[in-house]
C-alpha cells in the first residue's frame, strides 16, 4: 500500500507526462498514417472480400481475427507489427493461399461485426440473382435451385484485385507447356478446382496437370470464363491467358501459377 | 434507500476503533501475529479464479486450434457458440470516430447485440471483474508483481506509486487520440488484445512491447497497467459502478493487519480497513475492486466476503 496519499501535485506531474507520452504517440501514428496514404495494397497484403475503403477500414477493423477463424481455407491472416498500423488487420497473401471462394458463402464477410468486411452488396447481388432466375417460374417445383444461382452471384460481385499477366515470364506467352505439379510436392496451398468432385478445397499438390500449352490460371479460375479466357493473340495468333473485366482479384491464378515467380499476378483495387 | 447502497460511506464521520479487548485475536485468546498469518497459504479464491481465467482463455485457444466454434475470436471482439460479444473500450473508440465520419450506420446489428451483451453480463458480476476473471495480462501481471514484491523486500528497488486519477488522463487520452488519428491507436499498445491475439494467432513481435511494460512493472512500479494505465479496465470501473456483485467489509472481524490491502491491485478501494476509518459496520468496495478475492483468502479474521448488494432488500 501507498505509505502517503499521492496528492494533486503529484498528479498533475504524472498526468502532464502522460498526456505528453500520448501526444507523442499520436503525432507517431499520424505520421505513420501520412507516410503511408496513397501507398497501393501489395498483392501479399490483399483485403479480404468486401473491404470498404482503406481509410475506413484502419479505424474499423477492431482486429479481433472472426473472419481468419470462419475461413475454411485459412487464406486470411493478421498482418504482424511490421506492417505498421496495419497490425492486426486481416490481409490475405494470394501466393501462398489465395480465397478460392469454396465457403460458398462469404462467411468471412457476413462475419464481420463492424461491416469493414461488407456484406450489403453481396447480399443485394444474390437477392438479385435469385429474383431474375426465379422470375415467371413455379416456385413449388423442386427442380429449380435459386441457391445455385445467388452463390455464384454473391463471389462474381467481389472485387478484390484485377489480375495482371507478365508476358515475359508466362509460359504460354513462350508457347511452352505444363506437366507435373505446379507448385511442388511441400506446397501447402489449398483450393477447390473448378473440375473437382469434392465440394471442399482440396492440395493442389495432389493434383497433375499435362498441358500442351500452360493455361493453369485459366482452367483452374474459382469465375471461370467470365474473368479470363484462354484466345489467340491478335497480333501473333499465339493462345494466351488474358484477364476479364470479371475477375474479381482472388487469386487462385497467382497460386496454381507454375513459374518460380508467378507470371500472374493480382493489383489490389481500393474499392 | 437505494442510494445508501452506492455510496462508499467516506463522507460520514468514522467509528471510534476497537479497544484491545473487543479485538478478534483477543475474543481467540491467541497473539496477534499468530492471528493475523492464520490464512497465510489459503489460496482458494486464487485458485478459483486461475482456472476459470485459463479455462476462458484456453478456450479461444482451442477453438481456434480445433475448429470447436465455441468461443471463436480474441478479446477485442468475439464469437460464443455464435452469438457475438464486443470489447467495450474498441466499441468506443470506433463509435467515437465513426459518430465523426458517418460510418455508424453500417455498424452491423451483431455489433450492438455483442456490445450491450457483455455490457450488461459483466455490469451483474461486476464491472472489473473482468479484469482478474478474464484478461489474460492481469494473469501475467500478477505472476510480475511476485518478482515485483521479492525484489522490494530484499530491498534491491524502490516502489514508487503514482495518482490512480492518471487512468482518466489515459481513458480520455485515447479516445481523444482515436478521434484525432482516425485510428484505433489504443489497440495497437494494448497489451490485453496483444496478449490475446498472440495466443489465439501466433506470437509476433509486438509481444517485447509487453514484455517491456511487465519488467517496467517489475523493476520500478507494481501493477502499472493495470493501476494506472489500461483504459478496458477503467471502462469496466464505469460499467461496475452500479453492479450488485462486490465485496463485503464487516468491521466487527476485522484486525487492523491491512494485509489485504498490501495484496491489492487497488488498496484505495479498502480505505475503511486501516484502524479508525471505518465510518459504518459493514462497506463495500467500489468499482475500481476486480473482485479478485486475494483480501478473501488473506483475512484472517474473514471480515472480508463475496456479496451480491441490495441482495437482502430485494428479498
Amino acid at each position: 500500500m501507498a505509505k502517503k496519499e499521492i496528492g494533486r501535485r503529484e498528479f498533475l506531474i504524472s498526468g502532464s507526462i502522460a498526456a505528453g507520452a500520448l501526444a507523442v504517440v499520436g503525432v507517431g501514428v499520424k505520421y505513420l498514417d501520412i507516410s503511408h496514404t496513397g501507398e497501393q495494397l501489395r498483392q501479399d497484403f490483399l483485403r479480404p472480400p468486401g473491404a470498404i475503403d482503406e481509410v475506413e477500414f484502419m479505424y474499423g477493423c477492431i482486429k479481433c481475427g472472426l473472419c481468419v477463424q470462419i475461413c475454411p481455407v485459412q487464406a486470411i491472416k493478421l498482418a504482424g507489427a511490421h506492417e505498421g498500423l496495419s497490425y492486426g488487420t486481416p490481409y490475405i497473401d494470394v501466393r501462398a493461399q489465395p480465397c478460392d471462394f469454396s465457403c460458398d458463402a462469404l462467411q468471412c464477410v457476413e462475419t464481420c461485426p463492424t461491416a469493414v468486411l461488407n456484406f450489403e452488396q453481396f447480399k443485394e447481388a444474390g437477392l438479385k440473382a435469385i429474383e431474375k432466375a426465379t422470375e415467371g417460374t413455379d416456385l413449388s417445383n423442386t427442380d429449380v435451385n435459386p441457391f445455385e444461382v445467388q452463390k455464384v452471384a454473391m463471389k462474381e460481385a467481389v472485387l478484390m484485385g484485377k489480375a495482371h499477366v507478365n508476358k515475359n515470364t508466362c509460359l504460354a506467352h513462350q508457347r511452352k507447356g505444363f506437366k507435373g505439379i505446379s507448385r511442388g510436392t511441400d506446397f501447402e496451398g489449398i483450393y477447390r478446382a473448378p473440375d473437382s468432385k469434392y465440394a471442399y478445397a482440396t492440395p493442389l499438390k495432389d493434383k497433375e496437370f499435362d498441358r500442351e500449352i500452360c493455361n493453369l490460371c485459366v482452367t483452374e479460375c474459382p469465375i471461370g470464363e467470365t474473368a479470363i479466357e484462354f484466345s489467340p493473340g491478335r497480333g501473333s495468333g499465339k493462345m494466351r491467358p488474358r484477364v476479364l473485366d470479371g475477375c474479381t482479384g482472388c487469386g487462385v491464378c497467382v497460386m496454381v501459377c507454375p513459374t518460380e515467380r508467378p507470371s500472374i499476378v493480382v493489383e489490389p483495387i481500393k474499392s | 434507500m437505494a442510494f445508501e447502497l452506492i455510496r462508499s460511506g467516506k463522507h460520514k464521520t468514522p467509528i471510534k476503533p476497537k479497544p484491545i479487548a473487543e479485538m478478534p485475536h483477543t475474543e481467540l485468546g491467541i497473539d496477534y501475529k499468530t492471528w493475523c498469518d492464520s490464512h497465510k497459504g489459503t489460496h482458494k479464491w486464487r485458485n478459483i479464479r486461475w482456472s476459470v481465467l485459463i479455462f476462458m482463455n484456453l478456450l479461444f485457444v482451442v477453438s481456434f486450434a480445433f475448429d470447436l466454434a465455441i468461443l471463436e475470436g480474441s478479446l477485442s471482439g468475439s464469437r460464443l457458440i455464435g452469438f457475438y460479444l464486443m470489447d467495450p473500450f474498441n466499441a468506443l473508440q470506433e463509435l467515437a470516430i465513426t459518430s465523426t465520419t458517418g460510418y455508424i450506420v453500417h455498424l452491423t446489428m451483431n455489433f450492438w447485440i455483442g456490445l450491450f451483451t457483455i455490457l450488461l453480463f459483466w455490469f451483474f458480476v461486476g464491472g472489473r471483474s473482468y479484469c482478474s476473471w478474464m484478461c489474460p495480462y492481469h494473469f501475467l501481471a500478477e505472476l510480475a508483481e511476485k518478482l515485483h514484491n521479492y525484489l522490494i523486500k530484499t530491498k534491491k528497488i524502490k516502489e514508487h506509486a503514482f495518482h490512480t486519477g492518471l487512468r482518466f488522463v489515459f481513458w480520455f487520452g485515447f479516445i481523444i487520440l482515436a478521434l484525432a488519428t482516425q485510428q484505433l491507436v489504443f489497440e495497437n499498445l494494448n497489451v490485453v488484445g496483444i496478449v490475446s491475439r498472440a495466443m489465439i494467432y501466433g506470437p509476433g513481435l509486438l509481444l517485447f512491447w509487453v514484455f517491456g511494460i511487465l519488467l517496467f512493472e517489475i523493476v520500478y512500479s507494481k501493477r502499472f497497467w493495470c493501476r494506472y494505465v489500461c483504459p478496458i479496465g477503467t471502462t469496466w470501473s464505469f460499467v461496475g459502478k452500479l453492479s450488485p456483485l462486490t465485496i463485503k467489509f464487516e468491521l466487527d472481524k476485522c484486525g487492523y493487519c491491512r494485509d489485504c490491502q498490501t495484496v491489492c491491485l487497488v488498496p484505495h478501494e479498502l480505505w475503511f480497513v486501516q484502524r479508525g476509518k471505518a465510518t459504518q459496520e459493514t462497506h463495500y468496495t467500489g468499482s475500481d475492486c476486480t473482485n479478485c478475492g486475494l483480501c478473501i483468502d488473506t483475512c484472517a479474521g474473514n471480515a472480508l466476503s463475496y456479496t451480491i448488494k441490495g441482495w437482502s432488500a430485494v428479498l
